[in-house]
């Protein structure tokens, strides 16, 4: 498999003492042309992935290629192919649309006149306003506009949609999503709406703490996460052919597992050894990221 | 037609996509000859993934239901008013199934589902 972006054992640091925040030998794959969700708590180290894949921070040590160029060495012609939509992104308050669409225009060759325009009649937005005199849903549209209309390879979205209320938010998705099926370009995207995410997305990847706990195609994850209802529970757990993430015992003798890597065949393992399976529930993508962050700080 | 598809639901998305267009297709809402939307225009209306709308496509497809000329479109096929009839008779068995589940998780006997469905049936 070909990658957009690619680390390997990525390392940094910020801040001293005990106030210091680690990434930690994080190793990031996302496929050419995947739309990839990037979820995690606030603080979890998405932002900070974000700008050192961008060489907007220098890792301590660690390698990191995107677009098949290695960075930061190679910044500037791995960002002229890259739209980028900052958490809280930079803008000239005084500039209107038109002079804020001139200035960042200059800056990318590959920048779609046509598209930009078509974009701005479909977000609605006004070329003679300032920025300072826009909403926050113009705001956070113009930005994705101006990411766009460079037609990059690939898009690095912070949170592109938080605050926003529904309708802007489709519109920014509709955008988005238009151009992925027209260009194949790759989207690494962070939210905190994991239902968003799970709509758009083809693969996901979950922080905590500066590590990257899963890394997987969204089908995978989401088939392979279950909780267990089970009337008995074995005594003998060796050779699960699943992983246990936890366990609850319920006050009328059954118990509550959570499991991951569970396939239909698996019943078996528990008939074998003389337990029931009363239940195997589903969970979706947001129950699925909660019991995985519940397990993973549990076995800090 | 493609109201509440539902990512937190266990059936794939792209499959509850297929199945309302199967539906259609059955009920005679999507004729011969109609045409399905755009990927393109799909994944942006449902806001998911372009290649969840394809991997539906594909499986209408490949169970004759429509046909991709490429350039073109994606469009239903001729389909005998048998084979009509007959996805209908599985859809309405997947509701009951689904209905049968259900009932048996909140403890609702046979019985009384049937009875429920003949009154409801009535009204």
């Amino acid at each position: 498999m070909t990658y957009a972006v690619e680390t390997e054992k990525l390392n940094y640091t910020a801040g001293r003492g005990e106030k210091a925040f680690h990434v930690t030998d994080l190793s990031l794959h996302v496929p050419k042309g995947a739309v990839f969700g990037f979820l995690g708590a606030n603080g979890s180290g998405k932002t900070t992935t974000f700008r050192l894949l961008l060489a907007l921070l220098k890792p301590d040590s660690g390698r990191i290629t995107v677009l098949g160029e290695s960075m930061p060495e190679e910044y500037v012609s791995v960002l002229a192919k890259t739209g980028y939509v900052p958490e809280r992104p930079h803008v000239y308050p005084s500039l209107t649309v038109r002079e804020a669409i001139d200035l960042h225009r200059t800056f990318y060759p590959t920048w779609d006149q046509k598209w930009a325009d078509e974009l701005l009649g479909e977000f609605n937005l006004v070329l003679d306003r300032k920025q300072s005199a826009l909403s926050k849903g113009e705001a956070g549209k113009l930005q994705m506009l101006l990411a766009l209309s460079q037609r990059p390879e690939l898009l690095v979205l912070d949170e592109p949609t938080d605050g926003l209320d529904p309708v802007v938010r489709r519109d920014l998705l509709s955008a988005l999503l238009a151009y992925v099926n027209d260009t194949q370009a790759t989207v690494l995207i962070s939210s905190h709406l994991v239902h968003e995410l799970e709509r758009i997305c083809d693969w996901i990847g979950l922080m905590d703490h500066g590590n990257l706990l899963v890394e997987m195609p969204m089908q995978e994850f989401k088939n392979g996460i279950k909780r267990l209802r089970l009337a008995s529970a074995p005594a003998d757990l060796s050779n699960a052919p699943f992983t246990l993430l936890s366990r609850e015992e319920e006050s009328n003798g059954s118990q509550q597992w959570l499991v991951r890597g569970w396939t239909d065949g698996m019943h078996e393992f528990f008939t074998g050894r003389g337990a029931t399976v009363r239940e195997v529930v589903d969970l979706d993508l947001e129950e699925g990221f909660v019991e995985i962050l519940r397990s993973s700080r549990a076995n800090r | 037609m493609f109201d509440n598809i539902d990512s937190r639901s266990p059936t794939p998305l792209y499959a509850q996509i297929s199945s309302r267009i199967r539906v259609a297709i059955a009920a005679g809402e999507l004729a011969k000859g109609a045409a399905l939307p755009s990927v393109r225009s799909l994944a942006s209306e449902l806001r998911v993934n372009p290649a969840t709308v394809v991997q539906a496509y594909r499986e209408l497809e490949s169970e004759g239901l429509v046909a991709t000329r490429h350039g073109a479109g994606t469009f239903v096929q001729d389909v005998g008013a048998e084979r009509r009839t007959r996805d209908r008779v599985a859809e309405s068995r997947r509701l009951v199934r689904d209905l049968i589940a259900k009932a048996a998780t909140l403890g609702i006997s046979t019985a009384e589902l049937r009875k429920a469905i003949d009154e409801e049936i009535k009204r």
